[in-house]
């Protein structure tokens, strides 16, 4: 099967904004998606979570479009659309039944041209209260809920932009204002920051005439300031290590390492490895650690790519009841020690080629899909030509590009362990009676110290 | 500022024709259903194997049973140990799947158009020639236990286990865990399991949907020597008499207990409807100016205009006997009252006031225009195709779904409230801090009220 190939064109306007348009007239669908150059990452101190509040704010209407107008036209023409901010970047996209490809980047347009021009206070406390319920809702009130947010702490330093979670803390939340809302806006929110990508069923001619008159006009911003160094070592320079007593029924080992950057080959093969170490039931941790020796729930393993300094190489492992924790956590990690010593089997890495091989089709299917691969190729390596060469880059990984990556990815002294441990009292503090043959009984079930 | 240019708002083109994709429908030899659906330039192939015996007819003592009969499908074969089949399947880049529903169980793969045939033949083999073997139910089993433990920790999930035992009557099956209780589940040996793996062959209750590009693909051929045999199928349990009775008649509230819970999770409504309505399409319409749009009314009150909540939704899940209707939203502890009371306002004013004619406008135009981002790819296409053999529907339901919509008037949408939301039998489930919030809710009078503390599961 031949891999999937996206024509597209990639074009500048004068004041900045680069474009993507990629014709596919499959379906009646069309897909607009807007990438701007800022995140998380960009958040100073004492403004943590203010890029994700941001993305709220710019669904309370601009100059033309009142408050939860926005959505309410996007749903009325038949078509979704959603926004969401990560640690580099923040994107916005509508997929819109192709007759309406025009109401979609009209509406990116206004918001980018005149969003102060709406701006109010009760609207920014509105999103604010929220924000502080998607903050409460996705981790506050969740079981390992934080451990996320531990991990980004453990594995950056206090003064790296990667060491507070984009969701931020309810205190800076509070404290955001309408000035630092603008000043926000005509720092990052420009045209020259900004990537469009039109995919599916529309002409193109007409496409960049409709780019060019709604973008056109819109004037560029100063380049907002250069991020200070983000570059690290993989070391953590010693493992690092926390344990959570909670609410948990089960104990669950998180494990996190500073991983090789996005965009970095190396990260292909990590992720190719993460496939053999976990993908499905055939894979090395699910074999061992919940089929073969019965110690764990269930084990994961997975990269979170990230283009500034590292990314994140993570996974977990969840405890069964009754099993001595250390014992699931050393298992754990001679897998992971065993992955960076001996290259994986010719099996396993063309099971692992064949997934890959499916998933990359299945990641093209969906316009909105592609026109999102393509924006973040653009915005962060001013390369969409790159979704067009990823999959033959993850089938060129060696055993030994695996095993190479992970021996720099996996030695002791860069891990964060973080161990989360049930509450004593708790529904699984009895539990261990259950079957359990090939269960190592362990006495620290109730350890108390937490961080 | 730069804005004059974008004064004029845009007028939309002209729609291009859309039609849900026909499908041919045939029948193997054995009699089991088979419907293909032609998509030109979709190589990655959905194929579901549908069979109408889901975990609601299940006894009572044996619940869980066909959820882990169903992960059990993938532990072995006659031909495979389960490592060998999923690195087969892996070969092929394709991961098999089996999951059982409460009305429906379920199996497929989905896999590029050129491997087609061995993919299919591992499914097969799959669900026709499970081994079961003990050791691997025993440990199934045993993570099972685990999960209800895992469900009855995180609040969402034990809102909807609270939410089911407070409308269901104690003899509904609806009102059940779906995979099993810690009462049920370690009774479910390999025999129970073999037991309804019986039930499952039975032609007639089997529909085989298969889409994607399939140019120069003979599926028939494929399908009839691994589907279309006849195989050794035993008679089902009979029917359960109740499935899915409600249990309220008067307004009831019941928290449960989540000691420091930052915010509770509420759940509002009732029993609710079959698939298979007369106006399905008003239902659709109704909830979706109700708690379906992101501008639903719910949704408006209680995030965008007061912050209480991310997000505050309402529908139906329309099962092939009633199912729930809910509406739903977590809220910040100290404005767990004042929600609920907006909640069931909006509850009251959909019986009790028309919708405007842009409400209305809205909520079809957003319902036909999206209709066909839904079915952009292969697998909910098929999916789609499966679920009308699940709830008898006929074969131009989804062809008649957007002028279904469209004929909805204002006077449907206000009888579709009125005959389908009880505001007098309605239950109020409430996952938090019964410290902070338990006195309020009493004041507050929303029904009777019944406080949970100490909540564990059962077994």
């Amino acid at each position: 099967m031949p891999a999937p190939h996206v024509d597209f064109t990639y074009e500048r306007l004068p004041n900045g904004l680069r474009y993507i348009l990629a014709p596919d007239p499959l379906a009646p669908v069309v897909a607009v998606n807007v990438w701007y150059g800022v995140g998380s990452r960009h958040e100073t101190a004492g403004k943590t979570g203010f890029a994700h509040l941001f993305e709220h704010v710019m669904f309370q209407g601009s100059a033309h479009v009142s408050k939860a107008e926005h959505i309410a036209l996007v749903q009325a023409a038949g078509g979704t659309m959603n926004g969401t901010t990560w640690l580099d970047r923040t994107n916005y996209f509508e997929t819109m039944p192709s007759h309406q490809l025009e109401l979609a980047l009209w509406l990116e347009a206004d918001r980018m041209a005149t969003l102060l021009e709406a701006l109010s206070q009760e609207n920014l406390d509105n999103q604010r209260e929220v924000v502080k319920n998607e903050k409460r809702w996705s981790y506050d009130n969740q079981p390992y809920g934080l451990w996320s947010h531990k991990l980004q702490a453990h594995l950056f330093p206090e003064d790296h932009p990667y060491h507070h979670p984009t969701i931020g803390s309810m205190e800076d939340l509070d404290a955001a204002s309408l000035e630092d809302v603008s000043a926000f806006f005509r720092t990052h929110y420009a045209p020259n920051n900004a990537v469009v990508s039109v995919v599916g069923d529309f002409d193109p001619v007409e496409a960049r005439a409709m780019i060019a008159r709604l973008f056109g006009p819109i004037a560029a911003a100063p380049a907002p300031p250069p991020l200070p160094d983000m570059s690290l070592p993989l070391s953590l320079g010693g493992e690092s290590r926390e344990e959570v007593v909670d609410r948990v029924p089960l104990a669950r080992v998180y494990v996190g390492f500073r991983a090789p950057t996005f965009g970095d080959p190396r990260l292909h093969a990590l992720e190719i490895a993460g496939q053999i170490l976990s993908g499905g039931k055939g894979s090395r941790l699910h074999r061992r650690l919940v089929r073969e020796e019965r110690i764990a729930q269930d084990a994961a393993f997975f990269v979170m790519g990230f283009v500034g300094g590292a990314s994140i190489a993570a996974g977990w492992a969840t405890v069964r009841p009754g099993v001595d924790v250390a014992r699931v956590e050393a298992a754990y990690l001679e897998e992971l020690d065993r992955i960076a010593r001996e290259p994986v089997t010719g099996d396993e890495l063309a099971r692992a080629r064949a997934l890959v091989e499916t998933e990359a089709v299945g990641a093209l299917q969906r316009v909105e899909d592609r026109a999102d691969q393509l924006s973040m190729y653009a915005t962060l390596f001013d390369d969409p030509e790159r979704i067009n060469r990823e999959l033959a880059a993850y089938l060129a990984v060696t055993a030994e590009d695996i095993r190479a990556v992970c021996a720099e990815t996996f030695p002791a002294d860069h891990r964060t362990v973080i161990t989360y441990l049930p509450a004593p009292g708790g529904p699984a503090d009895d539990e261990g009676a259950v079957d359990g043959g090939a269960v190592d009984r362990g006495a620290d079930a109730g350890t108390e110290e937490a961080a | 500022m730069s804005g004059e240019h974008l004064a004029t708002r845009p007028t939309p083109g002209t729609p291009r024709a859309y039609e849900f994709p026909p499908f041919e429908k045939t029948r193997l030899a054995n009699g089991a259903e088979l419907r293909v659906v032609e998509l030109p330039g979709r190589p990655l192939v959905s194929v579901v194997v549908a069979i109408r015996r889901g975990a609601a007819d299940e006894p009572p003592d044996l619940a869980g049973v066909s959820s882990l009969a169903a992960r059990a499908l993938s532990e072995g074969t006659e031909r495979h140990d389960a490592i060998g089949l999923v690195e087969a399947s892996e070969r092929l880049g394709a991961e098999l799947h089996a999951s059982a529903g409460w009305d429906v169980t379920s199996a497929g793969v989905e896999v590029l158009a050129d491997r087609l045939a061995p993919a299919v033949a591992l499914l097969a083999e799959m669900l026709r020639t499970p081994t079961f073997p003990a050791h691997e139910v025993e440990r199934l089993r045993d993570q099972r236990m685990n999960e209800v433990l895992q469900a009855y920790a995180d609040p969402r999930r034990r809102a909807g286990i609270a939410f089911d035992e407070a409308i269901y009557t104690e003899a509904s099956a609806y009102r059940r865990l779906l995979g099993g209780s810690r009462v049920t589940v370690p009774a479910l040996d390999p025999d129970s399991l073999r037991a309804r793996h019986a039930a499952w062959m039975d032609p007639s209750s089997t529909t085989i949907v298969v889409g994607g590009d399939l140019a120069g693909v003979d599926v028939r051929g494929i399908m009839e020597p691994l589907f279309g045999t006849a195989i050794a199928a035993e008679a089902g349990a009979p029917p359960l008499a109740v499935i899915a009775a409600s249990a309220v008649d008067t307004p009831t509230v019941r928290i449960v207990h989540r000691p420091g819970a930052v915010q509770t999770e509420v759940r509002v409504g009732h029993v609710g409807l079959r698939r298979r309505i007369a106006d399905f399409h008003a239902v659709s319409v109704m909830s979706a100016i109700l708690g379906g749009l992101f501008g639903s009314r719910l949704n408006m009150r209680l995030r965008e205009e007061k912050g209480y909540t991310y997000g505050a939704h309402a529908g139906f899940d329309l099962r092939v006997h009633p199912g729930p209707f809910s509406a739903s939203a977590a809220v910040d502890t100290d404005n767990t009252v004042p929600a609920v009371a907006d909640l069931l306002g909006e509850l009251r004013r959909m019986r009790e006031s028309d919708v405007t004619a842009d409400e209305l406008r809205a909520a079809k135009d957003y319902l036909i225009g999206v209709f066909p981002l839904r079915f952009e790819t292969p697998g909910p296409v098929v999916g789609a195709l499966a679920g009308l053999a699940t709830n008898g529907l006929p074969d131009d339901e989804l062809a008649r779904y957007r002028p279904g919509i469209e004929a909805v008037t204002v006077a449907d949408v206000r009888r579709a409230a009125e005959e389908h939301i009880h505001a007098d039998r309605l239950a109020i489930v409430l996952i938090g801090d019964a410290d902070r919030i338990e006195a309020d809710v009493a004041a507050a009078g929303f029904g009777d009220l019944e406080v949970l503390r100490d909540d564990a599961p059962a077994g």
